[in-house]
């Protein structure tokens, strides 16, 4: 005889497990300060990476004038507008990353505790039925 | 009005009954769309921009996730990028990469908007992106709206300039590069119709979620007339010779798009607005409750007034029963059998009985 409940549980399980759950599974094996601090590493090489991209394609786009106005003074003034903007860049990414990835370990955490307690409750319902 | 929310209520069903046909048919729709509008303003290599090709892909990418058809559309640009120059190449996909890096990697559900944006740049219809997404949206996907319009631009300045592109020579590449960043990037138009659709966005996001009644109503004119007033103001500071017309249809696009996204997601029923007051010993609350409203469809019930069973609603057995006890039955008739065809007159008969039975049951007549 079916049982609805168990089959509208074990629905909804089989339908956190293939979707959403396989993220959360993974998210959930860390802890939250090591997830978070593995992905603002992740966003500081990012980051690191697309400054650079971005140098590149300023540099390129007024590459005549900086030939043509190339100075010790200019050079300096550059450098340091650069490293101050890559400083700002990167600590404001970390700040951002730290809140997304903060809020999606808890997000996950919170699935995952649901999964769990709708197991054991198809547990408790198994165990009911073979007694 | 009724009428409009017996259609959503009939849409919505059909949505929950062939949803998976629904969803694939749009991603397949969205993905055409796009690789077509690519094809058409940059499709500088032939075997891409065939339609075999273009109509190959988008089936592919209906059956993958909705990021596919991001991917493939990128790269789709980046090798007709190839097909015109080296310089196009790198600093396409180097604005590509910034994007992403800076961007979707945070947030990779705003990807389609970036898809979305230069199609509707394209059907002249910008204003239509930032008011559908404001309504639905939180605020971050304000730079996915900035980001699809430099794509848009960034194939305008290459279909433009694609003939003047052709140097192979490390001074030739220098030269083009240089050019492709400062046009686009130096572009009046562009960054006016970013500022538009980036205040559109807002003054939309802003007003849908304030508790004034008709709120997403209001939002969507107000965002719709603010997107006309900054491109025009636009227009006549840097004079850029926008085409008004068009203008106008975006926005009358862009309400109409809003009000229909309205009408699905957020159906109130103001006149019977509720408001409680009421304490705790931290707050004091002012609550405001509108009820939804939803209209259930009329059902359709069909009657079918004939002598088979299958479609009868009324008892003929019963029917033919009294015509008997009526002593009705003509001389030299065989008797009605249910469901045996050919009795002719007889079946006459019964067929002005039954439906004699059915007016008298319709009308309440004894």
């Amino acid at each position: 005889m079916l049982d609805e409940r168990k089959v509208r549980l074990m629905t909804s399980l089989a339908m956190y497990e293939q979707g959403q759950g396989k993220e959360d599974f993974k998210i959930s094996e860390y802890y939250r300060k090591d997830y978070t601090g593995m992905h603002i590493l992740f966003s500081f090489f990012w980051t690191t990476v697309g400054y650079a991209c971005i140098g590149a394609l300023v540099v390129l786009a007024g590459l005549d004038y900086f030939m043509s106005h190339m100075s010790v003074k200019l050079f300096m003034t550059l450098g340091i507008a650069a490293a101050a903007g890559y400083l700002a860049v990167v600590i404001i990414y970390a700040v951002i990353t730290s809140h997304i990835y903060n809020k999606k370990h808890r997000n996950a955490r919170q699935r995952v505790k649901r999964y769990n307690h709708d197991l054991t409750k198809l547990l408790k319902m198994y165990e009911k039925e073979n007694k | 009005m009724d009428s409009l929310f017996v259609l959503r209520e009939r849409f919505q069903e059909l949505y929950s009954k062939n949803s998976r046909i629904i969803d694939k048919a749009v991603q397949f729709a969205v993905a055409l769309a796009a690789f077509y509008l690519i094809n058409k303003n940059v499709g500088f290599m032939k075997l891409a921009s065939s339609p075999a090709v273009i109509l190959a892909l988008a089936v592919i990418c209906t059956f993958f996730p909705t990021v596919m058809t991001i991917i493939a559309a990128s790269v789709l640009i980046l090798v007709h990028m190839y097909a015109v120059s080296l310089a196009a190449l790198g600093v396409t996909a180097g604005i590509f990469l910034v994007m992403y890096i800076f961007y979707f990697r945070l947030t990779p559900r705003m990807a389609l908007i970036v898809l979305l944006t230069p199609i509707a740049f394209a059907l002249k219809i910008p204003c239509v992106i930032p008011i559908a997404y404001a309504l639905v949206m939180p605020m971050a996907a304000i730079a996915a709206v900035g980001c699809g319009g430099i794509v848009y631009y960034m194939m305008e300045y290459i279909k433009k300039a694609a003939a003047g592109m052709k140097g192979s020579d490390a001074a030739g590449l220098m030269g083009q590069v240089s050019a492709y960043i400062k046009t686009v990037f130096q572009n009046k138009e562009m960054w006016v119709m970013i500022a538009a659709c980036i205040i559109c966005y807002l003054v939309v996001y802003t007003v849908r979620r304030q508790s004034v009644n008709h709120a997403w109503k209001i939002a969507v004119v107000a965002g719709a007339i603010v997107n006309i007033v900054v491109v025009t103001a636009g227009d006549m500071y840097f004079g850029l010779n926008s085409q008004f017309t068009s203008l106008i249809v975006g926005g009358a696009a862009g309400i109409v798009v809003g009000l229909i996204m309205e009408l699905f997601l957020f159906a109130v029923d103001y006149s019977r607005t509720e408001r409680f007051e009421y304490e705790d010993d931290e707050y004091h609350y002012y609550v405001k409750a509108i009820p939804k409203l939803s209209v259930s469809s009329p059902e359709k019930t069909v009657k079918r007034i004939n002598g088979h069973r299958e479609t009868e609603i009324i008892d003929a057995a019963e029917v033919r029963r009294k015509s008997k006890k009526q002593g009705k039955k003509p001389e030299n008739r065989s008797p009605v059998r249910e469901g045996a065809p050919g009795r002719g007159r007889d079946m006459e008969e019964v067929d002005k009985m039954l439906l004699t039975q059915s007016l008298k049951q319709d009308l309440n007549l004894k």
